[in-house]
């Protein structure tokens, strides 16, 4: 063929810099979309490491290995480092820019010097939050949630973790626009809403909670540094503020939030479980609807954070029946992808034991989600270790391993190289294994009325902790094997030059392995729709 | 450019030194909040405390430490947050498995000079019938004291309330003490976990300390709704933007016809 520069991949493409500077002020979206990745995974590894460090403290009652306010301090970096930094940008961030435009038939976002600018604005958000760690009084303990009004007592360096998350916020929002309009303007011919794979829908609801709920903690976050600076007493009882005004706000954003992380993954799912399973799409409407759904009555919800706060028994009672509203759509998708794979002629690769071993744990966190939904056994359970259990079965089970199955199902697309196959499940097997031992107990010692956020517990609820804290290592285990053989294979695992090596339909299957710089050559025209396997 | 100036501007502005009204000293500083609790972990309560018991005896303070002793600090004529507090305390007695009088003691003292042994007696009578279980009565004790040594007790445990016309404005905790006069742990709110308590007594029992788990600072305060409607405001009009905003976005990019891409 031609050897004209548009035939070299985007990893080998020389622009106007070069070397890191090639990459850091590229402004395509797959080298972006790779230096999300870098900095997720980096920062998911010091994450880890301070669960991990978490967990060997609960090994046995009282003081193993750190005192109570290292521990405060630690919870608090490990919530900011997994929720903002990890998760909210999570998979829109890495494969949302990597592969959007490839699957709508594009040749880049819509703004692509503003995609450049929200990694950027992330980067300098996450430095804001460093420093909260190294400088001032100490590092914050408040909680990832920064509950006032002990955001606003304790002395400890709450301002600049605070200012960090608000400057993130711009990065989600710049993500969402971008998205929205890149979703709207630069489908190909042909595509039509319905013939839009499940992945970019996905990314559509989510870059518009993006839009509308990340503003909404931007604001609050200034109102706490307003407070703290200036003393006005919005939340403050002290200063004639009100705390559950905070609650609300907080849970405005942060509830929605929890869907920026859900539904990307759910979308990496639909597109995953069709083609390992070698059959179209069970009810790609309704998976498109319930993605809709979700993103709408997500707005609707968040005082379900709040049942022992303080509120009306009526809005007590319209949060709950709105929970358990919420869980309609995800069962429905639930229920699509299990009938995807039923007769289907399954390919056992490891995208999809990580997207079937998704769906095992995210009906488990989805189910104790009602638990913690209905008003009675929310208050037994509140604050304990039950709900811990809970969010990480959704946040880590649902998100984490939907984000390790769009790894390993892209891999071969994004670098041009295959990973060791066998390690790969390996990998997962010790994973798997080690998230259960780790977070089921959990439920058990929540139930039993272990608390969260104590470093200490008493003597009857040591067994539970051992085989948490044992789980832990055995996840952690699991987690290096598959990240030593991800980073491994992107410099030295096998080629891969065939442009479709799993049998996928969708369009970045269709073009080069790894891609060119402006992914098509020509914009192809659509005509059918996807996951056509009939 | 200008924005890559205005983060490091924003560094510096969070990290300086501004006066920090809402907390004017943390917890180590003497000039502490004029309302509130100082924690004084691992300090000692000092010996020559006299308190006056329901019979109008006085008793020495240190005298009554055999124990791990759960002191609450309160005023019998109290019109709020008292009542709960010390109706959380009864509560949280009836459903403890731990045995008060032998694995713990309360002691509970009015901060208000001006009340009497009789207010004290009142309260116990009160309280005691609220205990949903067999106890041993001398397991709850009522105090009064004198103003000198009002002062000297809430000092010592960093007590800090202030008095408005009649009555005062103050917090309320649990202060655990050991038997050898230690402070060793404080439980805030007026509703205590069973397990917070077992937690508190065992270590104080060992004189380990600990520092507050979760700091529920209830404060005696009024709650002025319409004195804070720019709170409201601000959410409001903030609200209003971003709904304004989103739908302009979504009303341009459904009317105006998308661009040809360029295929060079």
């Amino acid at each position: 063929m031609e050897s004209s520069e548009k035939h070299v991949s985007y990893l080998e493409y020389k622009g106007k810099h070069k070397g890191i500077l090639g990459w850091i002020l590229s402004t395509d979206h797959k080298r972006i979309g790779l230096l999300y990745l870098y900095t997720i995974l980096f920062f998911f590894s010091v994450g880890a490491i301070i669960g991990l460090l978490m967990k060997t403290q609960l090994i046995a009652p009282g003081h193993t290995i750190m005192g109570p306010q290292t521990y405060n301090s630690l919870f608090t970096l490990h919530g900011i480092i997994m929720i903002f930094i990890i998760v909210v940008p999570g998979l829109p961030a890495v494969f949302g820019n990597f592969f959007l435009p490839i699957m709508i038939g594009a040749k880049d976002v819509a703004f692509p010097r503003i995609n450049l600018l929200s990694w950027w604005i992330y980067v300098i958000g996450i430095l804001i939050v460093l420093t909260s760690q190294f400088m001032g009084d100490g590092p914050p303990d408040t909680g990832w949630t920064f509950y006032a009004p002990y955001s606003f007592k304790t002395p400890t360096n709450v301002l600049p973790a605070v200012f960090g998350a608000f400057v993130m916020g711009f990065s989600s929002i710049l993500t969402g626009i971008n998205f929205v309009v890149t979703i709207h303007r630069m489908r190909a011919p042909g595509m039509t809403w319905f013939k839009m794979p499940l992945f970019p829908w996905s990314l559509y609801g989510t870059a518009w909670i993006q839009i509308l709920a990340t503003p909404v903690i931007g604001i609050t976050l200034l109102l706490i540094v307003a407070e703290r600076m200036l003393g006005i007493g919005f939340f403050d009882p002290a200063l004639g503020g009100d705390p559950i005004l905070y609650q609300h706000l907080f849970w405005i954003y942060s509830h929605p939030a929890v869907y920026i992380m859900i539904l990307p993954a759910m979308g990496a799912i639909s597109e995953i479980i069709p083609v390992f399973s070698r059959k179209t799409i069970f009810g790609y409407k309704a998976i498109v609807l319930s993605t809709l759904a979700i993103a709408f009555v997500g707005y609707f919800v968040w005082g379900h954070h709040m049942f022992t706060s303080g509120m009306s028994g009526r809005a007590l009672f319209a949060f709950s029946f709105l929970t358990f509203l919420v869980a309609i759509p995800s069962a429905i998708k639930v229920f699509n992808w299990v009938s995807t794979m039923h007769q289907g002629s399954l390919d056992m690769q490891t995208p999809f034991y990580w997207a079937v071993s998704f769906i095992f744990v995210f009906m488990i966190g989805g189910l104790t989600g009602l638990v913690l939904g209905s008003l009675a056994t929310n208050i037994h359970v509140h604050d304990t270790h039950f709900v811990v259990a809970h969010f990480h079965f959704i946040v880590f089970g649902g998100t984490g391993f939907a984000f390790m199955a769009a790894v390993h199902y892209w891999f071969p697309k994004m670098f041009g190289r295959m990973y060791d196959k066998n390690w790969a499940n390996m990998g997962w097997t010790v994973f798997f294994v080690g998230f259960l031992t780790l977070y089921l107990p959990m439920f058990y010692l929540g139930i039993l009325g272990m608390p969260r956020r104590y470093y200490d517990y008493l003597p009857e609820f040591h067994p539970g902790n051992i085989a948490s804290s044992l789980g832990a290592w055995v996840m952690v285990a699991g987690l290096l094997i598959i990240l030593v053989n991800l980073v491994r294979s992107a410099r030295h695992g096998e080629k891969v030059t065939e442009k479709n090596p799993w049998g996928g339909r969708t369009l970045e299957w269709m073009v080069d392995t790894p891609p060119t710089l402006e992914n098509f050559e020509d914009i192809p025209t659509v005509d059918k729709r996807p996951y056509d396997y009939d | 450019m200008k924005n890559f100036l205005f983060f490091p501007l924003m560094i510096l502005l969070t990290h300086a030194g501004f006066p920090q009204t809402t907390q004017p000293g943390g917890p180590g500083q003497d000039n502490g909040p004029e309302i509130g609790i100082i924690e004084r972990l691992d300090e000692y309560i000092p010996r020559e405390v006299v308190i006056i018991d329901v019979d109008g005896n006085p008793v020495d303070f240190y005298s009554l430490l055999d124990k791990p002793t759960v002191l609450a600090l309160v005023y019998y004529r109290c019109p709020g947050i008292c009542s709960p507090f010390t109706q959380g305390i009864a509560d949280v007695i009836s459903r403890t498995d731990m045995v008060i009088g032998q694995d713990f003691q309360v002691i509970t003292v009015s901060f208000d000079p001006r009340e009497g042994p009789e207010l004290a007696r009142t309260n116990r009578n009160n309280y005691h019938h609220q205990i949903k279980k067999e106890f041993d009565p001398d397991g709850w004790q009522f105090f009064v004291a004198d103003s000198e040594n009002i002062g000297k007790l809430t000092e010592a445990v960093g007590f800090r309330y202030k008095q408005t016309g009649f009555d005062y404005l103050h917090t309320t905790a649990m202060i655990f003490i050991s038997d050898q006069g230690k402070i060793t742990r404080y439980l805030h709110g007026t509703y205590f976990l069973t397990i917070d308590l077992k937690m508190a007594v065992i270590e104080t029992a060992q004189g380990k300390s600990g520092p507050s788990f979760s700091r529920v600072l209830a404060f005696c305060y009024s709650y002025d709704p319409a004195g804070q409607q720019y709170v409201l405001n601000v959410t409001k009009i903030g609200g209003m933007l971003i709904l304004f905003f989103a739908a302009t976005i979504l009303l341009v990019l459904i009317i105006t016809r998308p661009r040809k891409q360029t295929s060079s």
